[in-house]
């Protein structure tokens, strides 16, 4: 803040209390990402920007991540890097045992249940992330779930995570659920329809370039993962290096 | 919960377009997490000048009266109308007198310049450092909201009805995911020759 109380060197010296060293077991290593759900597709995106403070250790550090079943399920834990590796590692271990012991791949609802768990699990020493899973449910249908750090979860048609989910989650209101927008010619609400893929990708390219333009820990690269019954298809998009 | 400027809560907006200028504003103020009053406008109108002021609601109420004194003083003396540019600096120096044991404010400043006709907007921080923005200017407690709706909705040279509706948007949708903003807004749309102040209806919770 702009304002220190003054501490006199001369007495400050005679009076050095004893300075206390404490391990910190938790960082923010930025990033943002967004997941949108559509009809017959679900997209989950995020930047590639790796942080530490002001600090960029890496322009390309991709957190979306498929999960190794069939059909695939993609999810990302924004937040503290290193607990989100461990938990997307331990989730694509959790998920294969599943498929070896119920000789089926798991669904997106079973996945979301499952990461419940093992988020809960650590109640008492949380992963310090905001995981998101998208895929496609029983029907077929675009599925994005989105979890707090301990585990409490919903499905949603879209959620943004992260540093700049302030910046984007009202973008996101606005223009997918349409909150705040009334039809002209009856006077009421509109309500959400389904967007097309390419509408979508356009939405988060839009809600990624608002949020790179403002935040200093988003930018660099885009990565857009796109999952359809046909599978899973990678889209890269630059961001601001700046 | 013991910051200054989020115990009231509220927001402000300002946006540049064609020949027009806009501000908007929440209505509610607030004791912490309890809502007091959806009846606190925040913006305030001194001659071809409007201010936005959020924060510490005593503040605002508080530099309102400081400016509607400073502005009658200015208007015996010089005999003339205050421009914004003019407007905004005597709010620059006003604040930053108070360097030491600031008023908890974010003041947003709108206005065409009765002269020149340009439109003029800025935003300032609590001691009174300018903000001079081509685009728009946020403040208060949905600024973070704010910056990605009007970053994603703001294009440049947006005829007033346009204007009122890109405002409108960014603040409503801004304010619906900040529990310490909302309970109403108002929108003025300025024009050289015209001033539209309008009430929207918002969500009430």
């Amino acid at each position: 803040m702009y304002s220190e109380p003054y501490i006199d060197p001369a007495s400050a010296h005679a009076a050095a209390a004893p300075i206390e060293h404490r391990f910190n077991p938790y960082s923010d290593n930025g990033g943002t990402i967004l997941a949108i759900a559509g009809s017959d597709f679900a997209v989950l995106a995020g930047d590639t920007r790796h942080t530490t403070g002001y600090s960029i250790n890496s322009r390309f550090q991709p957190k979306v991540h498929t999960l190794p079943c069939d059909p695939p399920i993609l999810v990302s834990a924004n937040g503290y890097s290193a607990d989100g590796d461990t938990l997307v590692r331990r989730l694509g271990q959790r998920v294969q045992w599943y498929s070896y012991n119920h000789n089926k791949a798991i669904s997106v609802a079973a996945c979301a249940r499952l990461i419940q768990t093992m988020l809960y699990g650590k109640r008492f020493f949380p992963y310090y992330v905001h995981t998101i899973v998208a895929g496609l449910d029983e029907e077929g249908r675009g599925a994005v779930y989105s979890f707090d750090p301990v585990g409490s979860y919903e499905r949603e048609q879209c959620r943004a995570g992260g540093a700049a989910a302030s910046l984007i989650m009202p973008f996101l209101d606005n223009q997918v659920n349409l909150k705040n927008q009334y039809d002209v010619q009856t006077g009421e609400p509109k309500t959400a329809v389904y967007l097309s893929l390419d509408d979508t990708i356009k939405l988060v390219k839009d809600a990624f370039s608002s949020a790179t333009e403002r935040h200093i820990h988003v930018g660099d690269h885009l990565e857009i993962k796109i999952i359809t019954k046909e599978g899973v298809k990678v889209e890269y998009f630059p961001l601001k290096r700046d | 919960m013991s910051d200054p400027s989020s115990i009231n809560g509220g927001s402000v907006v300002a946006m540049v377009g064609k020949d027009c200028v806009a501000i908007g504003c929440d209505m509610r103020l607030g004791m912490q997490a309890l809502t007091v009053s959806n009846d606190f406008p925040k913006i305030f109108q001194f001659n071809n000048a409007f201010l936005g002021l959020t924060g510490l609601a005593t503040d605002v109420i508080t530099l309102s009266e400081v400016f509607r004194y400073k502005v009658n003083l200015y208007n015996l003396r010089e005999e003339r109308k205050i421009e914004p540019e003019t407007f905004a600096n005597l709010v620059s120096s006003s604040l930053y007198e108070k360097r030491f044991g600031p008023y908890f404010v974010g003041p947003v400043v709108a206005g065409i310049n009765s002269k020149s006709g340009h439109p003029y907007i800025c935003g300032f921080d609590l001691i009174g450092c300018i903000n001079f923005a081509k685009d728009f200017v946020v403040g208060g407690t949905s600024s973070e909201q704010l910056f990605g709706m009007c970053e994603s909705l703001w294009e440049p040279d947006l005829e007033p009805d346009d204007l009122f509706e890109t405002i409108s948007q960014a603040l409503l949708n801004a304010q619906d995911r900040d529990a310490m903003s909302g309970w109403g807004a108002i929108v003025y749309i300025i024009t050289k020759d015209k001033v539209v102040k309008r009430l929207l209806k918002t969500r009430q919770d």
